[in-house]
């Protein structure tokens, strides 16, 4: 475990992003409205060890009452359109939306018009955008940090 | 019985295994595909007369989903599969699509479609008495694009897209499918050069998706130590990955007709030391979990799927190997470079958690040699020959991270008639429900971890 602890720690010097010192946090939500996947994997990693987005204070947490930015991936389906809207309603406010990821951002979106209501922007007020296809987890942190630095 | 279903009936009484089945986007035609032994497929065609087509559901349970699918999309109405339950159609009464369960105190407990973790969305239904699970019903098609209506009317070329971003997690895999089967249409046959360039992008495919699942698996069971370990190697994976094909998912890396991967002979040699590497470290990472206790003892008999229901239904990949059906494309995949495979079954083959878990480790050991050999010197863009007439229905047929993956696609000229993409998620969906029958729904997590399936693959 503490070999562990220490290959962590180097890892994380070598490879991560610089930490300066960060005094605020926020809760993501993360929603699939109705993306390929790619996304949720490069989200996941953006959380893993390499990248490790709790030290900055960004920390996926399981419920939209709980949460300051909804993270949205995939352009939004037909069936995933009220869901969507019903975890944006229980946030409270202020409340934030990110769209992650090229198909959220309604960019080369593939799919018939039937069963998609369009991009993130067409549902929700969209606050942050991350483009990618899909963005890396790299990318994804240093688009959330601009948020979480109120630099945005 | 109907000439059409003693077909289907003969062929599987030969050793033919039903690989799918799918309506023409007219709803005209219902056609079912059956695998020989051998690997070679065959369309068994059938008429719809009235929007009514002979059910085969009752020969092959794995044709279950397939019907639902083609009598919401494509219209059709199977005779003799009652109830036909709706599966890509969501605005229905709960009773039409949940199975009805009936007895002292049952409740149902709702999850989704949005989950509490970074997950795709679907619905489960669990049916349970207390914390025992009688019975789920999983409504997926919550990601439904329609991806494979909007490649109809596109060329050959165009619809490469519709099947390799059906799913980012299998891109390689779907996309393989797809141009396999545009090249049987098209007669085409793949040059060794080109075999070998998309069998290294799948092992690619396979090796990042497998560490990923046993990062998961750890997930599922709440080791944050193994999570972590297991996830630093998916990240190493990936990066390898954008050094060899430029994308951290291979997105791109598959044609129709050939290959334009280019790799020099030092790349391929710092590609080969980097996954010995990663395979060394999973190696130590794996022996942490082997003899770490607590964590092994959340995986036996959690889950288990017997081998007899995993046939049934129409099990395939990791999951029907861990039941002990030792079936895997690979061993007979004529058109990539895998001489003399053979698959993986591991010594308990339980179809158990425990099973699914030691399977993605004997997979990842056949990965990485497979790997190692197919990056000894350079990697040349390469073409495929014209080898045999054109014909207007093509199959292709690839073994992807979570099993068997078919496409079909049927063209006049070159432009796409029908394009189904027949995915190891969407087959193995189905047996999830089953291992997570008379199990605990706090296992469920964990349940459903082993599998690790797409929605994505399963929705398109």
């Amino acid at each position: 475990m503490l070999t562990l602890l220490r290959d962590l720690r180097r890892q994380r010097r070598r490879l991560a992003l610089a930490a300066p010192d960060r005094g605020r946090s926020l809760a993501l939500r993360h929603v699939d409205a109705g993306s390929c996947n790619g996304c949720e994997h490069e989200l996941t990693l953006a959380s893993g060890p390499h990248y490790d987005l709790q030290r900055f204070g960004l920390g996926i947490v399981a419920s939209p009452r709980h949460a300051d930015v909804l993270l949205v991936t995939g352009a939004v389906t037909t069936r995933m359109h009220e869901p969507l809207l019903a975890a944006y309603r229980a946030m409270p406010e202020p409340r934030r939306v990110a769209a992650l990821g090229d198909c959220a951002l309604g960019c080369g979106l593939l799919g018939a018009a039937a069963e998609l209501v369009g991009p993130v922007e067409a549902v929700l007020p969209v606050d942050l955008r991350i483009p990618g296809c899909p963005p890396t987890p790299a990318e994804i942190a240093e688009a959330l940090l601009r948020l979480v630095d109120g630099r945005l | 019985m109907s000439p059409h279903r003693e077909r289907v009936a003969a062929a599987l009484a030969d050793g033919f295994r039903f690989g799918g089945l799918h309506a023409t986007s007219d709803g005209a035609w219902v056609r079912t595909l059956l695998v020989a032994p051998d690997g070679s497929a065959r369309l068994e065609s059938v008429p719809v007369r009235d929007g009514r087509a002979p059910t085969i559901v009752d020969l092959a349970p794995a044709a279950g989903w397939d019907e639902r699918e083609a009598h919401d999309l494509q219209g059709v109405r199977f005779d003799g599969h009652e109830p036909l339950r709706p599966l890509a159609l969501h605005d229905l009464r709960l009773e039409r699509w949940t199975v009805p369960v009936r007895g002292r105190d049952p409740y149902q407990v709702a999850v989704g479609p949005i989950h509490a973790g970074v997950i795709e969305s679907g619905h489960f239904r669990f049916h349970v008495v207390g914390d025992r699970i009688l019975h789920l019903d999983a409504r997926l098609f919550y990601k439904h694009r329609g991806l494979e209506r909007a490649a109809e009317g596109r060329t050959l070329e165009q619809g490469l897209a519709y099947a390799s971003r059906a799913c980012g997690a299998c891109t390689v895999a779907n996309g393989l499918a797809y141009a396999q089967a545009c090249e049987e249409a098209l007669g085409l046959e793949p040059t060794r050069g080109l075999a070998r360039a998309r069998t290294l992008l799948l092992e690619l495919e396979r090796a990042w998706s497998h560490l990923n699942d046993v990062a998961a698996i750890c997930a599922g069971v709440g080791l944050a130590a193994g999570t972590a370990r297991f996830l630093a190697l998916t990240e190493r994976a990936r990066r390898l990955n954008a050094r060899l094909a430029g994308h951290r998912f291979l997105f791109g890396s598959v044609r129709v007709g050939g290959s334009a991967l280019e790799v020099d002979g030092r790349t391929a040699r710092a590609a080969r030391e980097e996954l010995a590497a990663v395979r060394a470290e999973s190696r130590r990472a794996w022996r942490e979990l082997l003899f770490n206790a607590s964590f092994q003892e959340r995986l036996p008999e959690v889950g288990a799927v017997p081998a007899a229901d995993a046939a049934r239904l129409g099990a395939t990949g990791p999951a029907a190997r861990a039941a002990g059906l030792a079936e895997d494309v690979r061993s007979a995949s004529p058109r990539l470079a895998y001489d003399g495979f053979e698959p993986a079954v591991p010594e308990r083959a339980a179809g158990d958690v425990q099973a699914r878990l030691e399977q993605r480790g004997l997979e990842l050991e056949q990965t990485f040699a497979l790997l190692d050999g197919l990056l000894d010197g350079a990697l040349a863009p390469a073409a495929a020959e014209r080898a045999a007439p054109e014909r207007a229905v093509g199959v292709g047929r690839v073994e992807s991270a979570r099993g068997a993956t078919s496409c079909v696609v049927e063209r006049s000229g070159d432009v796409l008639r029908r394009l189904r993409l027949r995915t190891g998620s969407y087959a193995n969906w189905p047996v999830v429900a089953r291992a997570a029958a008379g199990g605990l729904l706090p296992d469920f997590p964990l349940v459903n971890k082993s599998f690790e399936l797409c929605y994505a693959c399963a929705d398109r």
